[in-house]
């Protein structure tokens, strides 16, 4: 009877329009749910792309391009407008100025904050959109979108707060993508165009624009040697390529990148490529001989090898950019590792273990492959693109952490294929017949037989046999159930990765106590606090470039390094710094004008991300600079062991790094007890003296210390003998040796 | 006055000369021993010799270890690249105009200069600076140089010594035309062609097979995404000892993993065990150091002693697509109905299995599935 009474709404015109309107309630759910699933806590960071959106706020957007920054990378400077992508601060410019035209009252902060969740929503209906465009099944856009919407590898760079540039970027990704699949299947010029905009915003918004611009070009290419050639790919692709360029050159930081860098090149190769073989398509179409065809075929792979070595021949001869060192470390595995300390240090840059994968994708890691093995059972244009994109881009997935980004839309577009069609599959309310009673029917009627060479010839193996579909209801029900149980614990296990490793920022430590009460440890916002209220305005602060953007954002003061600076001599110069010796030291900071050294400690509470353990980092990049200097060997005692204790190397224990660090340390703890409880040893008793730099401020758990740098000393002693002086000991009585008597000639 | 001063002058030469009379033919006979065979084998017996303080010519020497019972696969990777640079260096510089000698000096010869070094690794590299004549340094120890980024090339050793002997000529390092390699290279492209053109025909069926381009895809994806090039670029042990005798198969920890894990990861669909070979050869636990926002610690295994069984991502990946194609195609009901039992019960099982896994690794994690907790 039920049944009945709801035919009505699923028939017809009227069905159409129910379908719709659930459709659209479900992508809004979708949308909602993945906005909620990001509000687990909120603080922005980092700070300096707020601190440039309030900039560009209340300056004009003209002011923000010739923008001067003197408060970053002291003492050079950064020239803003030149060397950032500014698509995200001026997407939230224009929402801030949109909201105020309709008089919404609304502080830029609140935008900055919520455009990552936002832009998540966003996302989740690109998904749909371009999933749609890859299978005829309803039920994989709806799949795809939710997926998306709170898979935890995209969650870990869209929480409420994070206002980076992926934040918005992943949007554009998946939306230009759509475009382009959109225009390669109706070859049409205006869908091209549309694609080479989304292309420009994207470049605007993140250097992982890259990705695009190789991708695009490859799916040409592959189509090509597939031999799909065709007006519409011709079209389309020329389209996008013409108007994209131009678009990505408007972005001062990329300038002529794009017709000088070798990342670059493969999307002109293909653009040269395919006006060949256009050309010789339309020939081909004048001239109706198989022979030359072939011919023509050979002349195309020979232009296109003349071009290939003009191209290594400029790239030799340095009238193209050399090839960038992220690029290299992408292909050559080992390069980073010997030529660029700076590129390996960074966590995001080390490769993937399968944890991460599984910790970031849960069941869609498996389901993944299945789906790109069902885009082969039809093979058309778009799925090509899913199976290129899936390859490229687990392999750089592997090879860098921080792209597991780029792998993720596409992990969930093939898993959302992959369960539609298990969900179609045995969903469906009709059953076959028992072969036993229709096989004599089936036998004679032959129909089989005649697909099934037709699939032969070109098909899958899994497909030959013809589909039947499933017979009994109990199959049905254990694989939907199962399938549900599944997707169920793929929700928990979002929420509790997304609650337990991505809603903490680096700046507030979380931790439990054992009474499972939550206990917040907040030395950061401490230390930064006081920074601004303790210290003139234009004091400089050193510190290890991790920190930069937060003095900058939350303390309001000037910083040798930060997160964004490339000058790779100025960071060595401040890994020198902190791994030379005071005397060493001091003239460096005093030439850099800093007022003020910040160190991160976790020996007290252990904290294991704290500067000792990168110590090493800053040393090799030192070492890369000065390899006299400063040598990494000098801190590994003889037997190669890097130790803090007892048994720490000299060089060690008279680093500006190792002092400030343990600096008054052991006052903490009762004689012989004194222990560092993130390397888990004991500390000597006597810590290390400072003669050059004082003690200004320690956050309550010690993770914070800063020191401030000494002024010459009044009465034109060392700072050393002045400190000396000061403990009280006595001078050592020299005797001062005049050395022989020099004869004075004339 | 004047007359101090002359005085001086006119001895200065002379003491110069008393200095260097016996340095300048200890450098020239162990000169002529190098252009003959370099570098010069040292034992207990030379060494001091050849080091000894009163000397106008620098020494590099390398310590080093090449007997296979010590196991030094860094002495035996590094002694080529030595034998060349010393071979180019001396070669390029038969006047001994540089006055640089090569040495090395075997732990099997050299029991004793080891122990008075106090070295416990081998290789090391020694480079001793001239204490008289026109390049003399005042610091008279020697400058050490230690493996710690792995084998070096003949080349960035080169550098380092051009770093400490400035002013003086710098033979470049010559390597020589590989004949065999290029001819290797040439066969086996010219191999290449001559197969590709004979077997033309027959390969096109196989390389338009769409079966075929399906596997490789499969197989990129799934070795890309159970973390195999993690295992190239770290280059980590297959397996792992747990300390007790056995072999653990899982490394313990969030960001580590076993060369073999992977393969159990990735493994068993029957395509993929064609393709084991593919994986990297050992070397050893390579400390582990990462930087911002990361800890550094040393690979620390945990001991996990159960010999897991190996399963999962293929599998889970083959059973869905299984019942996802192959299962609706079945005719006969009754085998239908089974195939859809054991699928159903490979994807329980394995995504059970999986989640243990992780559970190992992550020990906080919450969520399980039966069969494995």
């Amino acid at each position: 009877m039920a049944e009945t009474v709801a035919e009505p709404f699923f028939k017809g015109n009227t069905g159409r329009n129910t379908r719709g309107i659930l459709r659209l309630s479900i992508l809004i759910l979708i949308a909602a749910a993945a906005i909620a699933s990001r509000l687990f806590s909120v603080i922005l960071d980092p700070w300096f792309n707020f601190r440039a959106t309030k900039y560009l706020v209340s300056n004009g957007f003209y002011d923000f391009w010739d923008w001067f920054d003197d408060r970053t990378w002291h003492p050079l400077g950064r020239v803003t407008g030149g060397t950032l992508y500014p698509g995200l601060m001026v997407t939230s410019g224009a929402i801030y100025h949109a909201l105020r035209a309709l008089t919404i009252p609304v502080d830029i902060r609140n935008i900055c904050v919520l455009l990552a969740p936002g832009f998540s929503g966003l996302t989740a209906f690109a998904t749909y959109l371009f999933t749609n465009e890859m299978s005829t099944s309803p039920s994989a856009g709806l799949l795809a979108a939710a997926f998306m919407g709170i898979a935890p590898g995209y969650i870990s760079r869209s929480v409420a707060g994070s206002y980076d540039n992926e934040a918005i970027a992943i949007f554009l990704l998946v939306f230009t993508f759509y475009l382009w699949i959109k225009a390669v299947k109706l070859g049409s010029a205006m869908w091209g165009a549309l694609c080479a905009l989304f292309y420009g915003y994207m470049v605007s918004a993140w250097g992982g624009y890259v990705f695009i611009t190789n991708l695009i070009p490859l799916h040409v290419f592959v189509l090509v040697c597939m031999g799909r050639f065709s007006p519409r790919l011709y079209v389309s692709y020329c389209t996008w390529y013409a108007l994209g360029t131009l678009a990505s050159m408007q972005i001062p930081f990329v300038g002529f990148l794009p017709i000088r860098s070798s990342e670059h090149m493969s999307a002109l190769g293909v653009f040269g490529l395919l006006q060949l073989v256009g050309f010789v398509e339309f020939v081909r179409a004048g001239v109706p001989s198989k022979q030359f065809g072939t011919l023509l075929r050979g002349f195309v792979l020979l232009v296109f090898g003349i071009s290939f070595g003009g191209l290594v021949l400029l790239t030799v001869s340095g009238v193209i950019a050399p090839w960038t060192g992220r690029f290299y470390s992408l292909w050559d595995t080992g390069y980073a590792k010997i030529h660029i300390p700076i590129i390996a240090s960074v966590s995001e840059h080390q490769p993937t273990a399968w944890p991460a994968y599984f910790f970031d994708l849960n069941l869609l890691i498996w389901l993944f492959p299945a789906g790109v093995y069902l885009c082969f059972q039809k093979l058309a244009d778009e799925q090509v693109f899913v199976v290129v994109y899936s390859i490229l881009a687990s392999y750089f997935s592997g090879v860098m952490v921080r792209l597991m980004l780029t792998l993720t839309p596409i992990v969930c577009v093939a898993a959302a294929l992959a369960v539609s069609s298990l969900l179609d599959t045995y969903l469906s309310l009709e059953s076959p017949e028992d072969p036993a009673d229709s096989a004599t029917e089936a036998g004679s009627n032959g129909t089989p037989a005649p697909s099934k060479k037709a699939a032969k010839l070109d098909g899958l193996r899994s497909m030959r046999q013809p589909l039947v579909g499933i017979y009994s209801t109990f199959s049905k029900m254990s694989v939907v159930s199962a399938l549900t149980a599944y997707l169920l614990i793929f929700v928990l296990h979002c929420t509790w990765v997304t609650s337990n490793a991505y809603s903490s920022p680096s700046v507030v430590l979380a931790s439990r106590l054992p009474d499972g009460s939550q206990h917040i440890i907040d030395d950061y916002r401490e230390a930064y606090q006081w920074l601004r209220q303790n210290t003139a305005e234009d004091a400089k602060i050193m510190s290890w470039w991790d920190y930069g953007y937060q003095i900058g954002g939350m303390a309001d003061r000037p910083t040798l390094v930060d997160n964004n600076t490339w000058n790779n001599t100025h960071i060595a110069t401040v890994g020198k710094a902190m791994s030379s010796r005071e005397e060493v030291s001091y003239p460096i900071m005093r030439q850099h004008e800093v007022d003020y050294v910040l160190v991160v400690f976790g020996g007290l509470l252990g904290y294991s991300g704290d500067d000792i353990n990168k110590f090493l980092w800053m040393v090799r990049i030192a070492e890369g600079i000065w390899p006299d200097e400063v040598k990494e060997r000098d801190f590994f005692t003889d037997r190669g062991e890097y130790r803090v204790d007892e048994g720490a190397t000299e060089t060690m224990k008279n680093s500006l790094m190792y002092k400030m660090s343990y600096y008054n340390y052991c006052t903490l703890f009762p004689p012989g007890q004194c222990q560092d409880r993130v390397r888990g040893v004991k500390l000597p008793d006597v810590g290390p003296t400072l003669n050059t730099v004082e003690e200004a401020f320690t956050s309550e758990n010690w993770i914070i210390r800063i020191f401030k740098v000494k002024d010459l000393d009044n009465a034109g002693r060392d700072l050393a003998s002045a400190a000396s002086f000061d403990r009280g000991n006595k001078k050592k009585k020299t005797i001062k040796k005049r050395g022989p008597k020099v004869l004075r000639v004339e | 006055m004047h007359f101090l001063k002359g005085l001086i002058l006119s001895l200065l030469p002379a003491a110069a000369l008393a200095a260097k009379q016996p340095a300048v033919d200890k450098f020239n006979q162990f000169h002529t021993k190098a252009l003959a065979s370099t570098p010069l084998k040292l034992d207990d017996s030379v060494y001091p010799k050849l080091t000894a303080a009163p000397r106008d010519y620098s020494v590099i020497v390398l310590l080093t270890a090449m007997e296979p019972r010590f196991g030094c696969a860094l002495c035996r990777e590094f002694q080529p690249e030595w034998d060349l640079l010393s071979s180019s260096w001396t070669k390029g510089d038969k006047k001994g105009d540089s006055r640089l000698v090569f040495g090395t000096l075997d732990f099997v010869d050299g029991k004793n200069t080891f122990q008075s070094l106090g070295l416990q690794t081998a290789p090391v590299l020694l480079l001793f600076q001239p204490t008289v004549g026109p390049h003399a340094v005042a610091d008279n120890g020697p400058i050490r140089y230690d493996f710690t980024s792995g084998p070096q090339s003949a080349e960035q050793v080169h550098s380092w010594i051009t770093r400490y002997l400035p002013d003086r000529p710098h033979p470049q390092v010559n390597r020589p035309i590989n004949w065999v390699r290029g001819i290797a290279i040439t066969t086996t492209i010219l191999g290449t062609i001559t197969f590709l053109s004979v077997a033309w025909p027959y390969m096109v069926p196989v390389i338009q097979n769409r079966n075929v381009w399906a596997a490789i895809s499969l197989i990129a994806i799934l070795l890309f995404t159970t973390g195999h090039m993690f295992n190239h670029i770290r280059k980590v042990p297959y397996v792992t000892g747990d300390g007790k005798g056995g072999v653990s198969y899982f490394a313990g920890g969030f960001s580590n993993q076993n060369g073999l894990e992977t393969q159990i990861l990735a493994a068993i669909s029957p395509t993929l065990i064609l393709f084991f070979p593919i994986m990297d050869p050992i070397n050893q636990i390579v400390p582990q150091c990462r930087s911002s926002g990361a800890e550094f610690k040393i690979n620390r295994i945990t001991t996990y002693d159960t010999f897991a069984d190996l399963f999962s991502d293929g599998l889970l990946s083959f059973a869905t697509i299984s019942l996802a194609l192959k299962v609706p195609r079945i005719t006969d009901s009754k085998t239908q109905q089974v195939a859809v039992i054991v699928w159903s019960g490979v994807i329980f099982v394995m995504y059970s299995f999986l989640l243990s896994v992780f559970r190992m690794k992550n020990g906080g994690y919450p969520f399980w599935l039966p069969p494995f907790f």
